[in-house]
């Protein structure tokens, strides 16, 4: 939430103008990208597992998918010391030739697919990927999350006329401390925490950029999120969203959670402070979702 | 002497009267100094006069009036020839008999707009170059208000913007760079009083009222030890007083703003008032547009000053400013300085000036955001006390000493619900207090013909003062690295005490000393030095290029070190064809111990405890300095040249301090790595050019030039999917540089022919502000196209091309 009174400072624009001009970026070696975002509705049997595996370009072309060697998923609670000692593994296989996409294998031997029933607070994943000669780890806790109370439309605008203003309602769960990443869809995200609002009904508006049509269906969703995953996505936002003229940041390289293993012995005792240069893009994380959908006036 | 022969005749009585008699000639000779003091104004209002050159060619000596318009010369009993001379003034000539302690007031005639050249006398222009004060530049306030701006308003700080030495972020940047300094590291005076955000709507107008301005003094090194705070520069602006003469108004209608001036005296030369406006009403337009949101600021000055007799008078003054953003009732923001002052001037001899500032000073911001259902305000109050003595020992001595003390409060936040049914808790960040205090001795020292010193040294301490809450970390570490992500982070409290206000949290402590020496030649040129150490206890977080009204100053205390500064400077000046044309050119080395940098994705807004996102790092800048000046003739202007690099380095921490030892050295990167990285405000090459032409009494040409080097930036080196979004990433810290910035504005002034029946002056200001249309970047982003999908690289430029008029008035 303080973050969207950043968004619109930064997006304020008085006498400014702006224009698109050409740039000469610097080049680097392609990196890989780890969609691994998977969203657990517990009203399903299984969690739809699908990551996909891409490789990074200059800033002006589409990331291209790429393949993996091999991608395993392993999940299950620690014991009292933290560690994982038994693990159910989920393999991942590309689902269809050169789409990047992984889901669970479907010529295993045992059904590879994971049942949400399995899915609860304290359970721990795991993701190991082999790609071209390097080894990528992973891990990432469950979070759960509570559904939104109320999804409608508003009638206010916030900088032009085609503004379309919708208000979301939930509550927070009075319990702990909770991190929650808003989906507005078309890439549209926020990330909130719970600070200013513990144990009460909440209801914030959201102003989308996009020029939405009446009778254009929109799918709002609720995501949990660990304090890793929220940063990672608070981040993300302000990285994407610096329009911001001169009110600019400082940028960041947003790493995420999926690590370079390449050689280490033992991956209990590692850190990249020494390898800076080896690192992955994207995010591994599993959370709950609730979704609602409002049809534009 | 025929004394000697004579003794031998005399008897032992005479013998000891004459004895007597040589010793009292020997020790009225040795006493015989008189004192010649008194203060200078101008003649039409009795404002006094800040700067004006006292000289005595006899004895190649003289002295300048202070602040309050007080001289004070202390010489040995003679007849003197005593010229006064000040620029844009005539001189006054006269001869002085010193036989006794004379107080001379002086009454200054302003030179009518005359084309022939005013004669300088060479003595007094030469006593400039003789003083060891460097690294300081004197605007007048005409030439501030000829210098065009954009929306053809004067603007101090735009103004000194053509020095060389300062530099600042970008068009709509509030703050200035002084020799590769951050814009917290200015200590900004108004009359004694510390401004903390020197700027209205985003930096677009300053919050100095042109009119008001009486003198404008930026000190870039050699700092005298009777300033201290702040690292950079300081920046000493003094207001008008106020007519005690006569009832004058004074005003300016312009395309944006508009400002009305009122002074004149209460008790005819004796007790005077001066008010003076500001506001701007662009923002009245905007409804003709459909364009819902509003942009204004105000600001008002206040001032009234008395004389009570000959040794003491006394001034009281109010500052208020503010301004207004909104976006369509959903978002206010609202922000400003408030400032109310007392000053009181006594002399406790002819020798001896005194002036006593006590000063309130509250500095505040608020946001109101309606859609989501709360107001936010915070802000910066301080209560300042000020005693400065300055001891005018003898034409070659002038000590200078006084003691400061400033309270502060500082609210780092407070969140309330704006309406009953919003969900928002209501939220007080804990407030915090500190004192700080110093004293100074300042020595201006004419130690021969050629060589002048200043020297001092500053005491300050700096008491960071308890608090309601205060947070205590595992191994009192608040800000965490995560080895895998190479990622700082928030440490989380392990426990919050309360220490209460009584108690303090921490104690600074330094030793300031200050050296300025000059080494003068013949009078035509000079050499000078100086070494100064300053502290900076106070600093503002801003992680954005330039600083905007979101920003908070916090103050030193246990997680915050306090920012140390060591320059070295020199310089050689030279006077050419007796004055008409002033060669500068000075080369300076810094050094900043504990300059703050911020982790990655730091979040100052509504933090808590600031100490959890920041790094404690050093900084440095070195360059060169030219300035060529043109001073007389039709065609009036000058030149600035500087050439400097600006760069900082957070290098990871030794974590043993923290009392965590794993054995190993490296389990940090630090910021950027560790290595040294150009701050947001480097500008290799900064280049001003401006020109005055007066073609004849109705008209003026004004123009400049300006050119730099592009600002640090960072270009993403690529760029990934993740879930819709396409995010950039970067390589190493501002590697990148913007395109380079230039622009050249003109203006021309119409003075229509004054007829003196009339008793209105005006005058015509026709500008325009970049003539070339450039569309300089304020900053280039990189996003994703709403329509078609595609990366792209965007400019955005605050201004092109605005012409502009406005008519100025005054009677």
């Amino acid at each position: 939430m303080k973050r969207e009174i950043f968004y619109i400072l930064i997006l304020l624009a008085l006498v400014s103008c702006e224009d698109v001009v050409d740039v000469d970026l610097p080049e680097t070696e392609p990196r890989l990208i780890v969609n691994g975002l998977l969203r657990v509705d517990k009203s399903q049997e299984f969690v739809d597992v699908r990551i996909e595996m891409r490789e990074t370009t200059n800033f002006f072309e589409e990331n291209t998918t790429t393949q993996v060697e091999s991608a395993v998923i392993g999940y299950g609670v620690p014991n009292q010391f933290g560690e994982l000692t038994q693990l159910a593994f989920s393999s991942l296989t590309e689902e269809a030739p050169n789409t990047g996409v992984y889901v669970p294998d479907p010529n295993f031997s045992s059904d590879q697919r994971i049942r949400t029933s399995e899915v609860e607070l304290g359970v721990v994943f795991i993701l190991q990927i082999q790609h071209k000669d390097k080894s990528y780890y992973a891990r990432t806790e469950y979070a759960p999350t509570v559904p939104i109370d109320n999804l409608e439309q508003g009638e206010n605008t916030l900088f032009n006329e085609e503004d379309t203003e919708i208000i979301v309602t939930f509550t927070d769960n009075p319990d702990h401390t909770n991190f929650y990443i808003f989906d507005f869809d078309f890439g549209n995200f926020q990330a909130l925490d719970d600070r200013f609002i513990m144990g009460q009904q909440f209801d914030f508006s959201y102003f989308y950029d996009e020029n939405l049509n009446p009778g254009q269906t929109i799918t709002v969703s609720i995501l949990g999120a660990d304090r890793d995953f929220y940063n990672y996505m608070d981040l993300l936002v302000e990285q994407t969203q610096a329009d911001g003229g001169v009110f600019q940041t400082p940028v960041a390289t947003v790493r995420g959670n999926v690590f370079d293993v390449t050689g280490l012995d033992n991956i209990d005792i590692f850190d990249n402070v020494e390898r800076p240069d080896e690192y992955a893009l994207g995010y591994f994380a599993v959370v709950q979702e609730f979704s609602r959908s409002l049809v534009i006036e | 002497m025929c004394i000697f022969s004579q003794t031998h005749g005399m008897s032992k009585r005479n013998l000891i009267l004459i004895f007597a008699l040589l010793v009292q000639i020997g020790f009225v000779q040795a006493q015989q100094k008189f004192t010649l003091s008194g203060t200078v104004s101008e003649a039409n209002s009795n404002e006094t006069l800040i700067g004006v050159t006292i000289a005595v060619p006899a004895l190649k000596t003289g002295v300048t009036t202070n602040e309050y318009g007080f001289y004070s010369l202390t010489l040995p009993q003679g007849e003197y020839e005593i010229i006064l001379s000040y620029l844009g003034f005539q001189d006054i000539q006269e001869t002085i008999r010193l036989d006794r302690n004379i107080k001379k007031d002086f009454s200054l005639l302003e030179t009518a707009e005359e084309l022939e050249e005013v004669v300088v006398t060479d003595d007094a222009e030469r006593l400039d170059i003789r003083k060891p004060q460097m690294s300081v530049t004197t605007l007048a306030a005409k030439t501030i208000k000829k210098i065009p701006v954009v929306l053809g308003e004067a603007d101090v700080v735009k103004s000194l913007l053509l020095l060389p030495g300062v530099t600042n972020a970008g068009e709509a940047s509030s703050g200035f760079n002084v020799r590769g300094g951050a814009a917290d590291q200015n200590l900004i005076l108004l009359d004694e009083a510390t401004v903390f955000n020197s700027s209205h709507l985003f930096g677009f107008f300053s919050v100095f009222n042109p009119d008001a301005i009486k003198d404008v003094k930026l000190f870039k090194g050699g700092i005298p030890a009777r300033y201290g705070g702040r690292v950079s520069s300081v920046l000493e602006i003094f207001q008008k007083e106020g007519n005690s003469k006569d009832f004058k108004v004074n005003g300016g209608i312009g395309a944006v703003a508009s400002r009305l001036l009122l002074e004149g005296p209460i008790t005819k030369n004796r007790t005077a008032f001066l008010v003076g406006g500001r506001a701007s009403y662009a923002h009245l337009f905007l409804p003709l547009f459909d364009v819902d949101n509003k942009a204004y600021f105000y600001d008002l000055n206040t001032k009234i000053n008395h004389k009570i007799n000959d040794r003491n008078s006394i001034f009281l003054s109010g500052y208020f400013g503010r301004d207004l953003f909104s976006l369509s009732e959903n978002f206010v923001n609202t922000y400003g300085n408030a400032v109310g002052n007392f000053r009181w001037n006594h002399l406790f001899s002819d020798k001896l000036f005194s002036n006593l500032s006590l000063i309130y000073s509250d500095y505040f911001y608020g946001l109101e955001l309606d859609f989501v259902g709360f107001e936010w305000d915070s802000g910066i109050q301080n209560f300042n006390l000020k005693y400065d003595l300055k001891h005018y020992v003898d034409d070659k001595l002038q000590l200078n000493y006084g003691m400061h003390n400033t309270y502060y409060v500082f609210n780092p936040g407070r969140i309330r619900p704006n309406s009953p049914d919003s969900g928002i808790v209501e939220e007080q960040l804990t407030k915090k207090y500190a004192n700080e205090n110093a004293i100074y001795l300042d020595v201006e020292h004419k130690i021969s013909d050629n060589l002048s010193m200043n020297y001092g040294l500053r005491a300050s301490q700096f008491n960071r003062l308890g608090q309601d809450e205060f947070y205590v970390y595992e191994n009192d570490n608040p800000v965490l690295f995560d080895p895998f992500t190479l990622i700082y982070r928030e440490a989380e409290p392990i426990d919050t005490i309360n220490p209460g206000r009584g108690g303090t949290l921490k104690k600074f402590f330094n030793l300031e000393p200050r050296v300025s020496a000059s080494y003068n030649f013949n009078g035509k040129s000079s050499v000078k030095a100086s070494y100064t150490r300053l502290a900076q206890y106070l600093h503002l977080l801003s992680n954005t290029s330039s600083p905007t009204p979101l920003d908070v100053w916090t103050p030193s205390g246990p997680f915050v070190e306090p920012q140390l500064l060591d320059q070295y400077a020199v310089g050689y000046f030279r006077d050419i064809q007796e004055g008409t044309f002033s060669f500068e050119t000075e080369a300076f080395y810094k050094e900043i111990q504990n300059r703050i940098d911020y982790i990655d994705g730091a979040n100052l807004i509504a933090n808590k405890a600031i100490e959890r996102i920041i790094l404690n790092g050093e900084a440095r800048a070195y360059g060169l300095e030219f300035l060529i000046r043109k001073n007389e003739g039709r065609l009036t202007g000058w030149l600035a040249y500087t050439w400097s690099k600006s760069e900082q380095r957070t290098p990871p921490r030794d974590l043993t301090a923290f009392g965590i030892d794993t054995g190993r050295s490296d389990l940090e990167t630090g910021i950027n790595l560790g290595q040294w990285y150009s701050t947001p405000y480097d500008k290799r090459h900064d280049l001003a050019l401006y020109g005055s032409y007066e073609l004849s009494k109705a008209w003026s040409f004004n123009a400049n030039f300006i050119f730099q080097t592009g600002q640090p930036t960072n270009y993403p080196i690529g760029q990934f999917e993740f879930e819709g979004l396409a995010v950039p990433y970067y390589g190493l810290r501002n590697k990148e540089r913007l395109p380079d910035y230039h622009r050249m504005d003109v203006s021309a002034i119409l003075t229509p022919k004054r007829n003196d029946r009339k008793k209105v002056q005006s005058e015509w200001v026709f500008s325009i502000y970049n003539v070339y249309n450039r569309k300089n970047a304020a900053s280039i982003n990189f996003r994703e196209n709403e329509d078609t999908g595609r990366n792209e690289a965007v400019r955005t430029a605050i201004f092109g091309i605005i012409p502009s008029i406005t008519y100025n008035f005054k009677f």
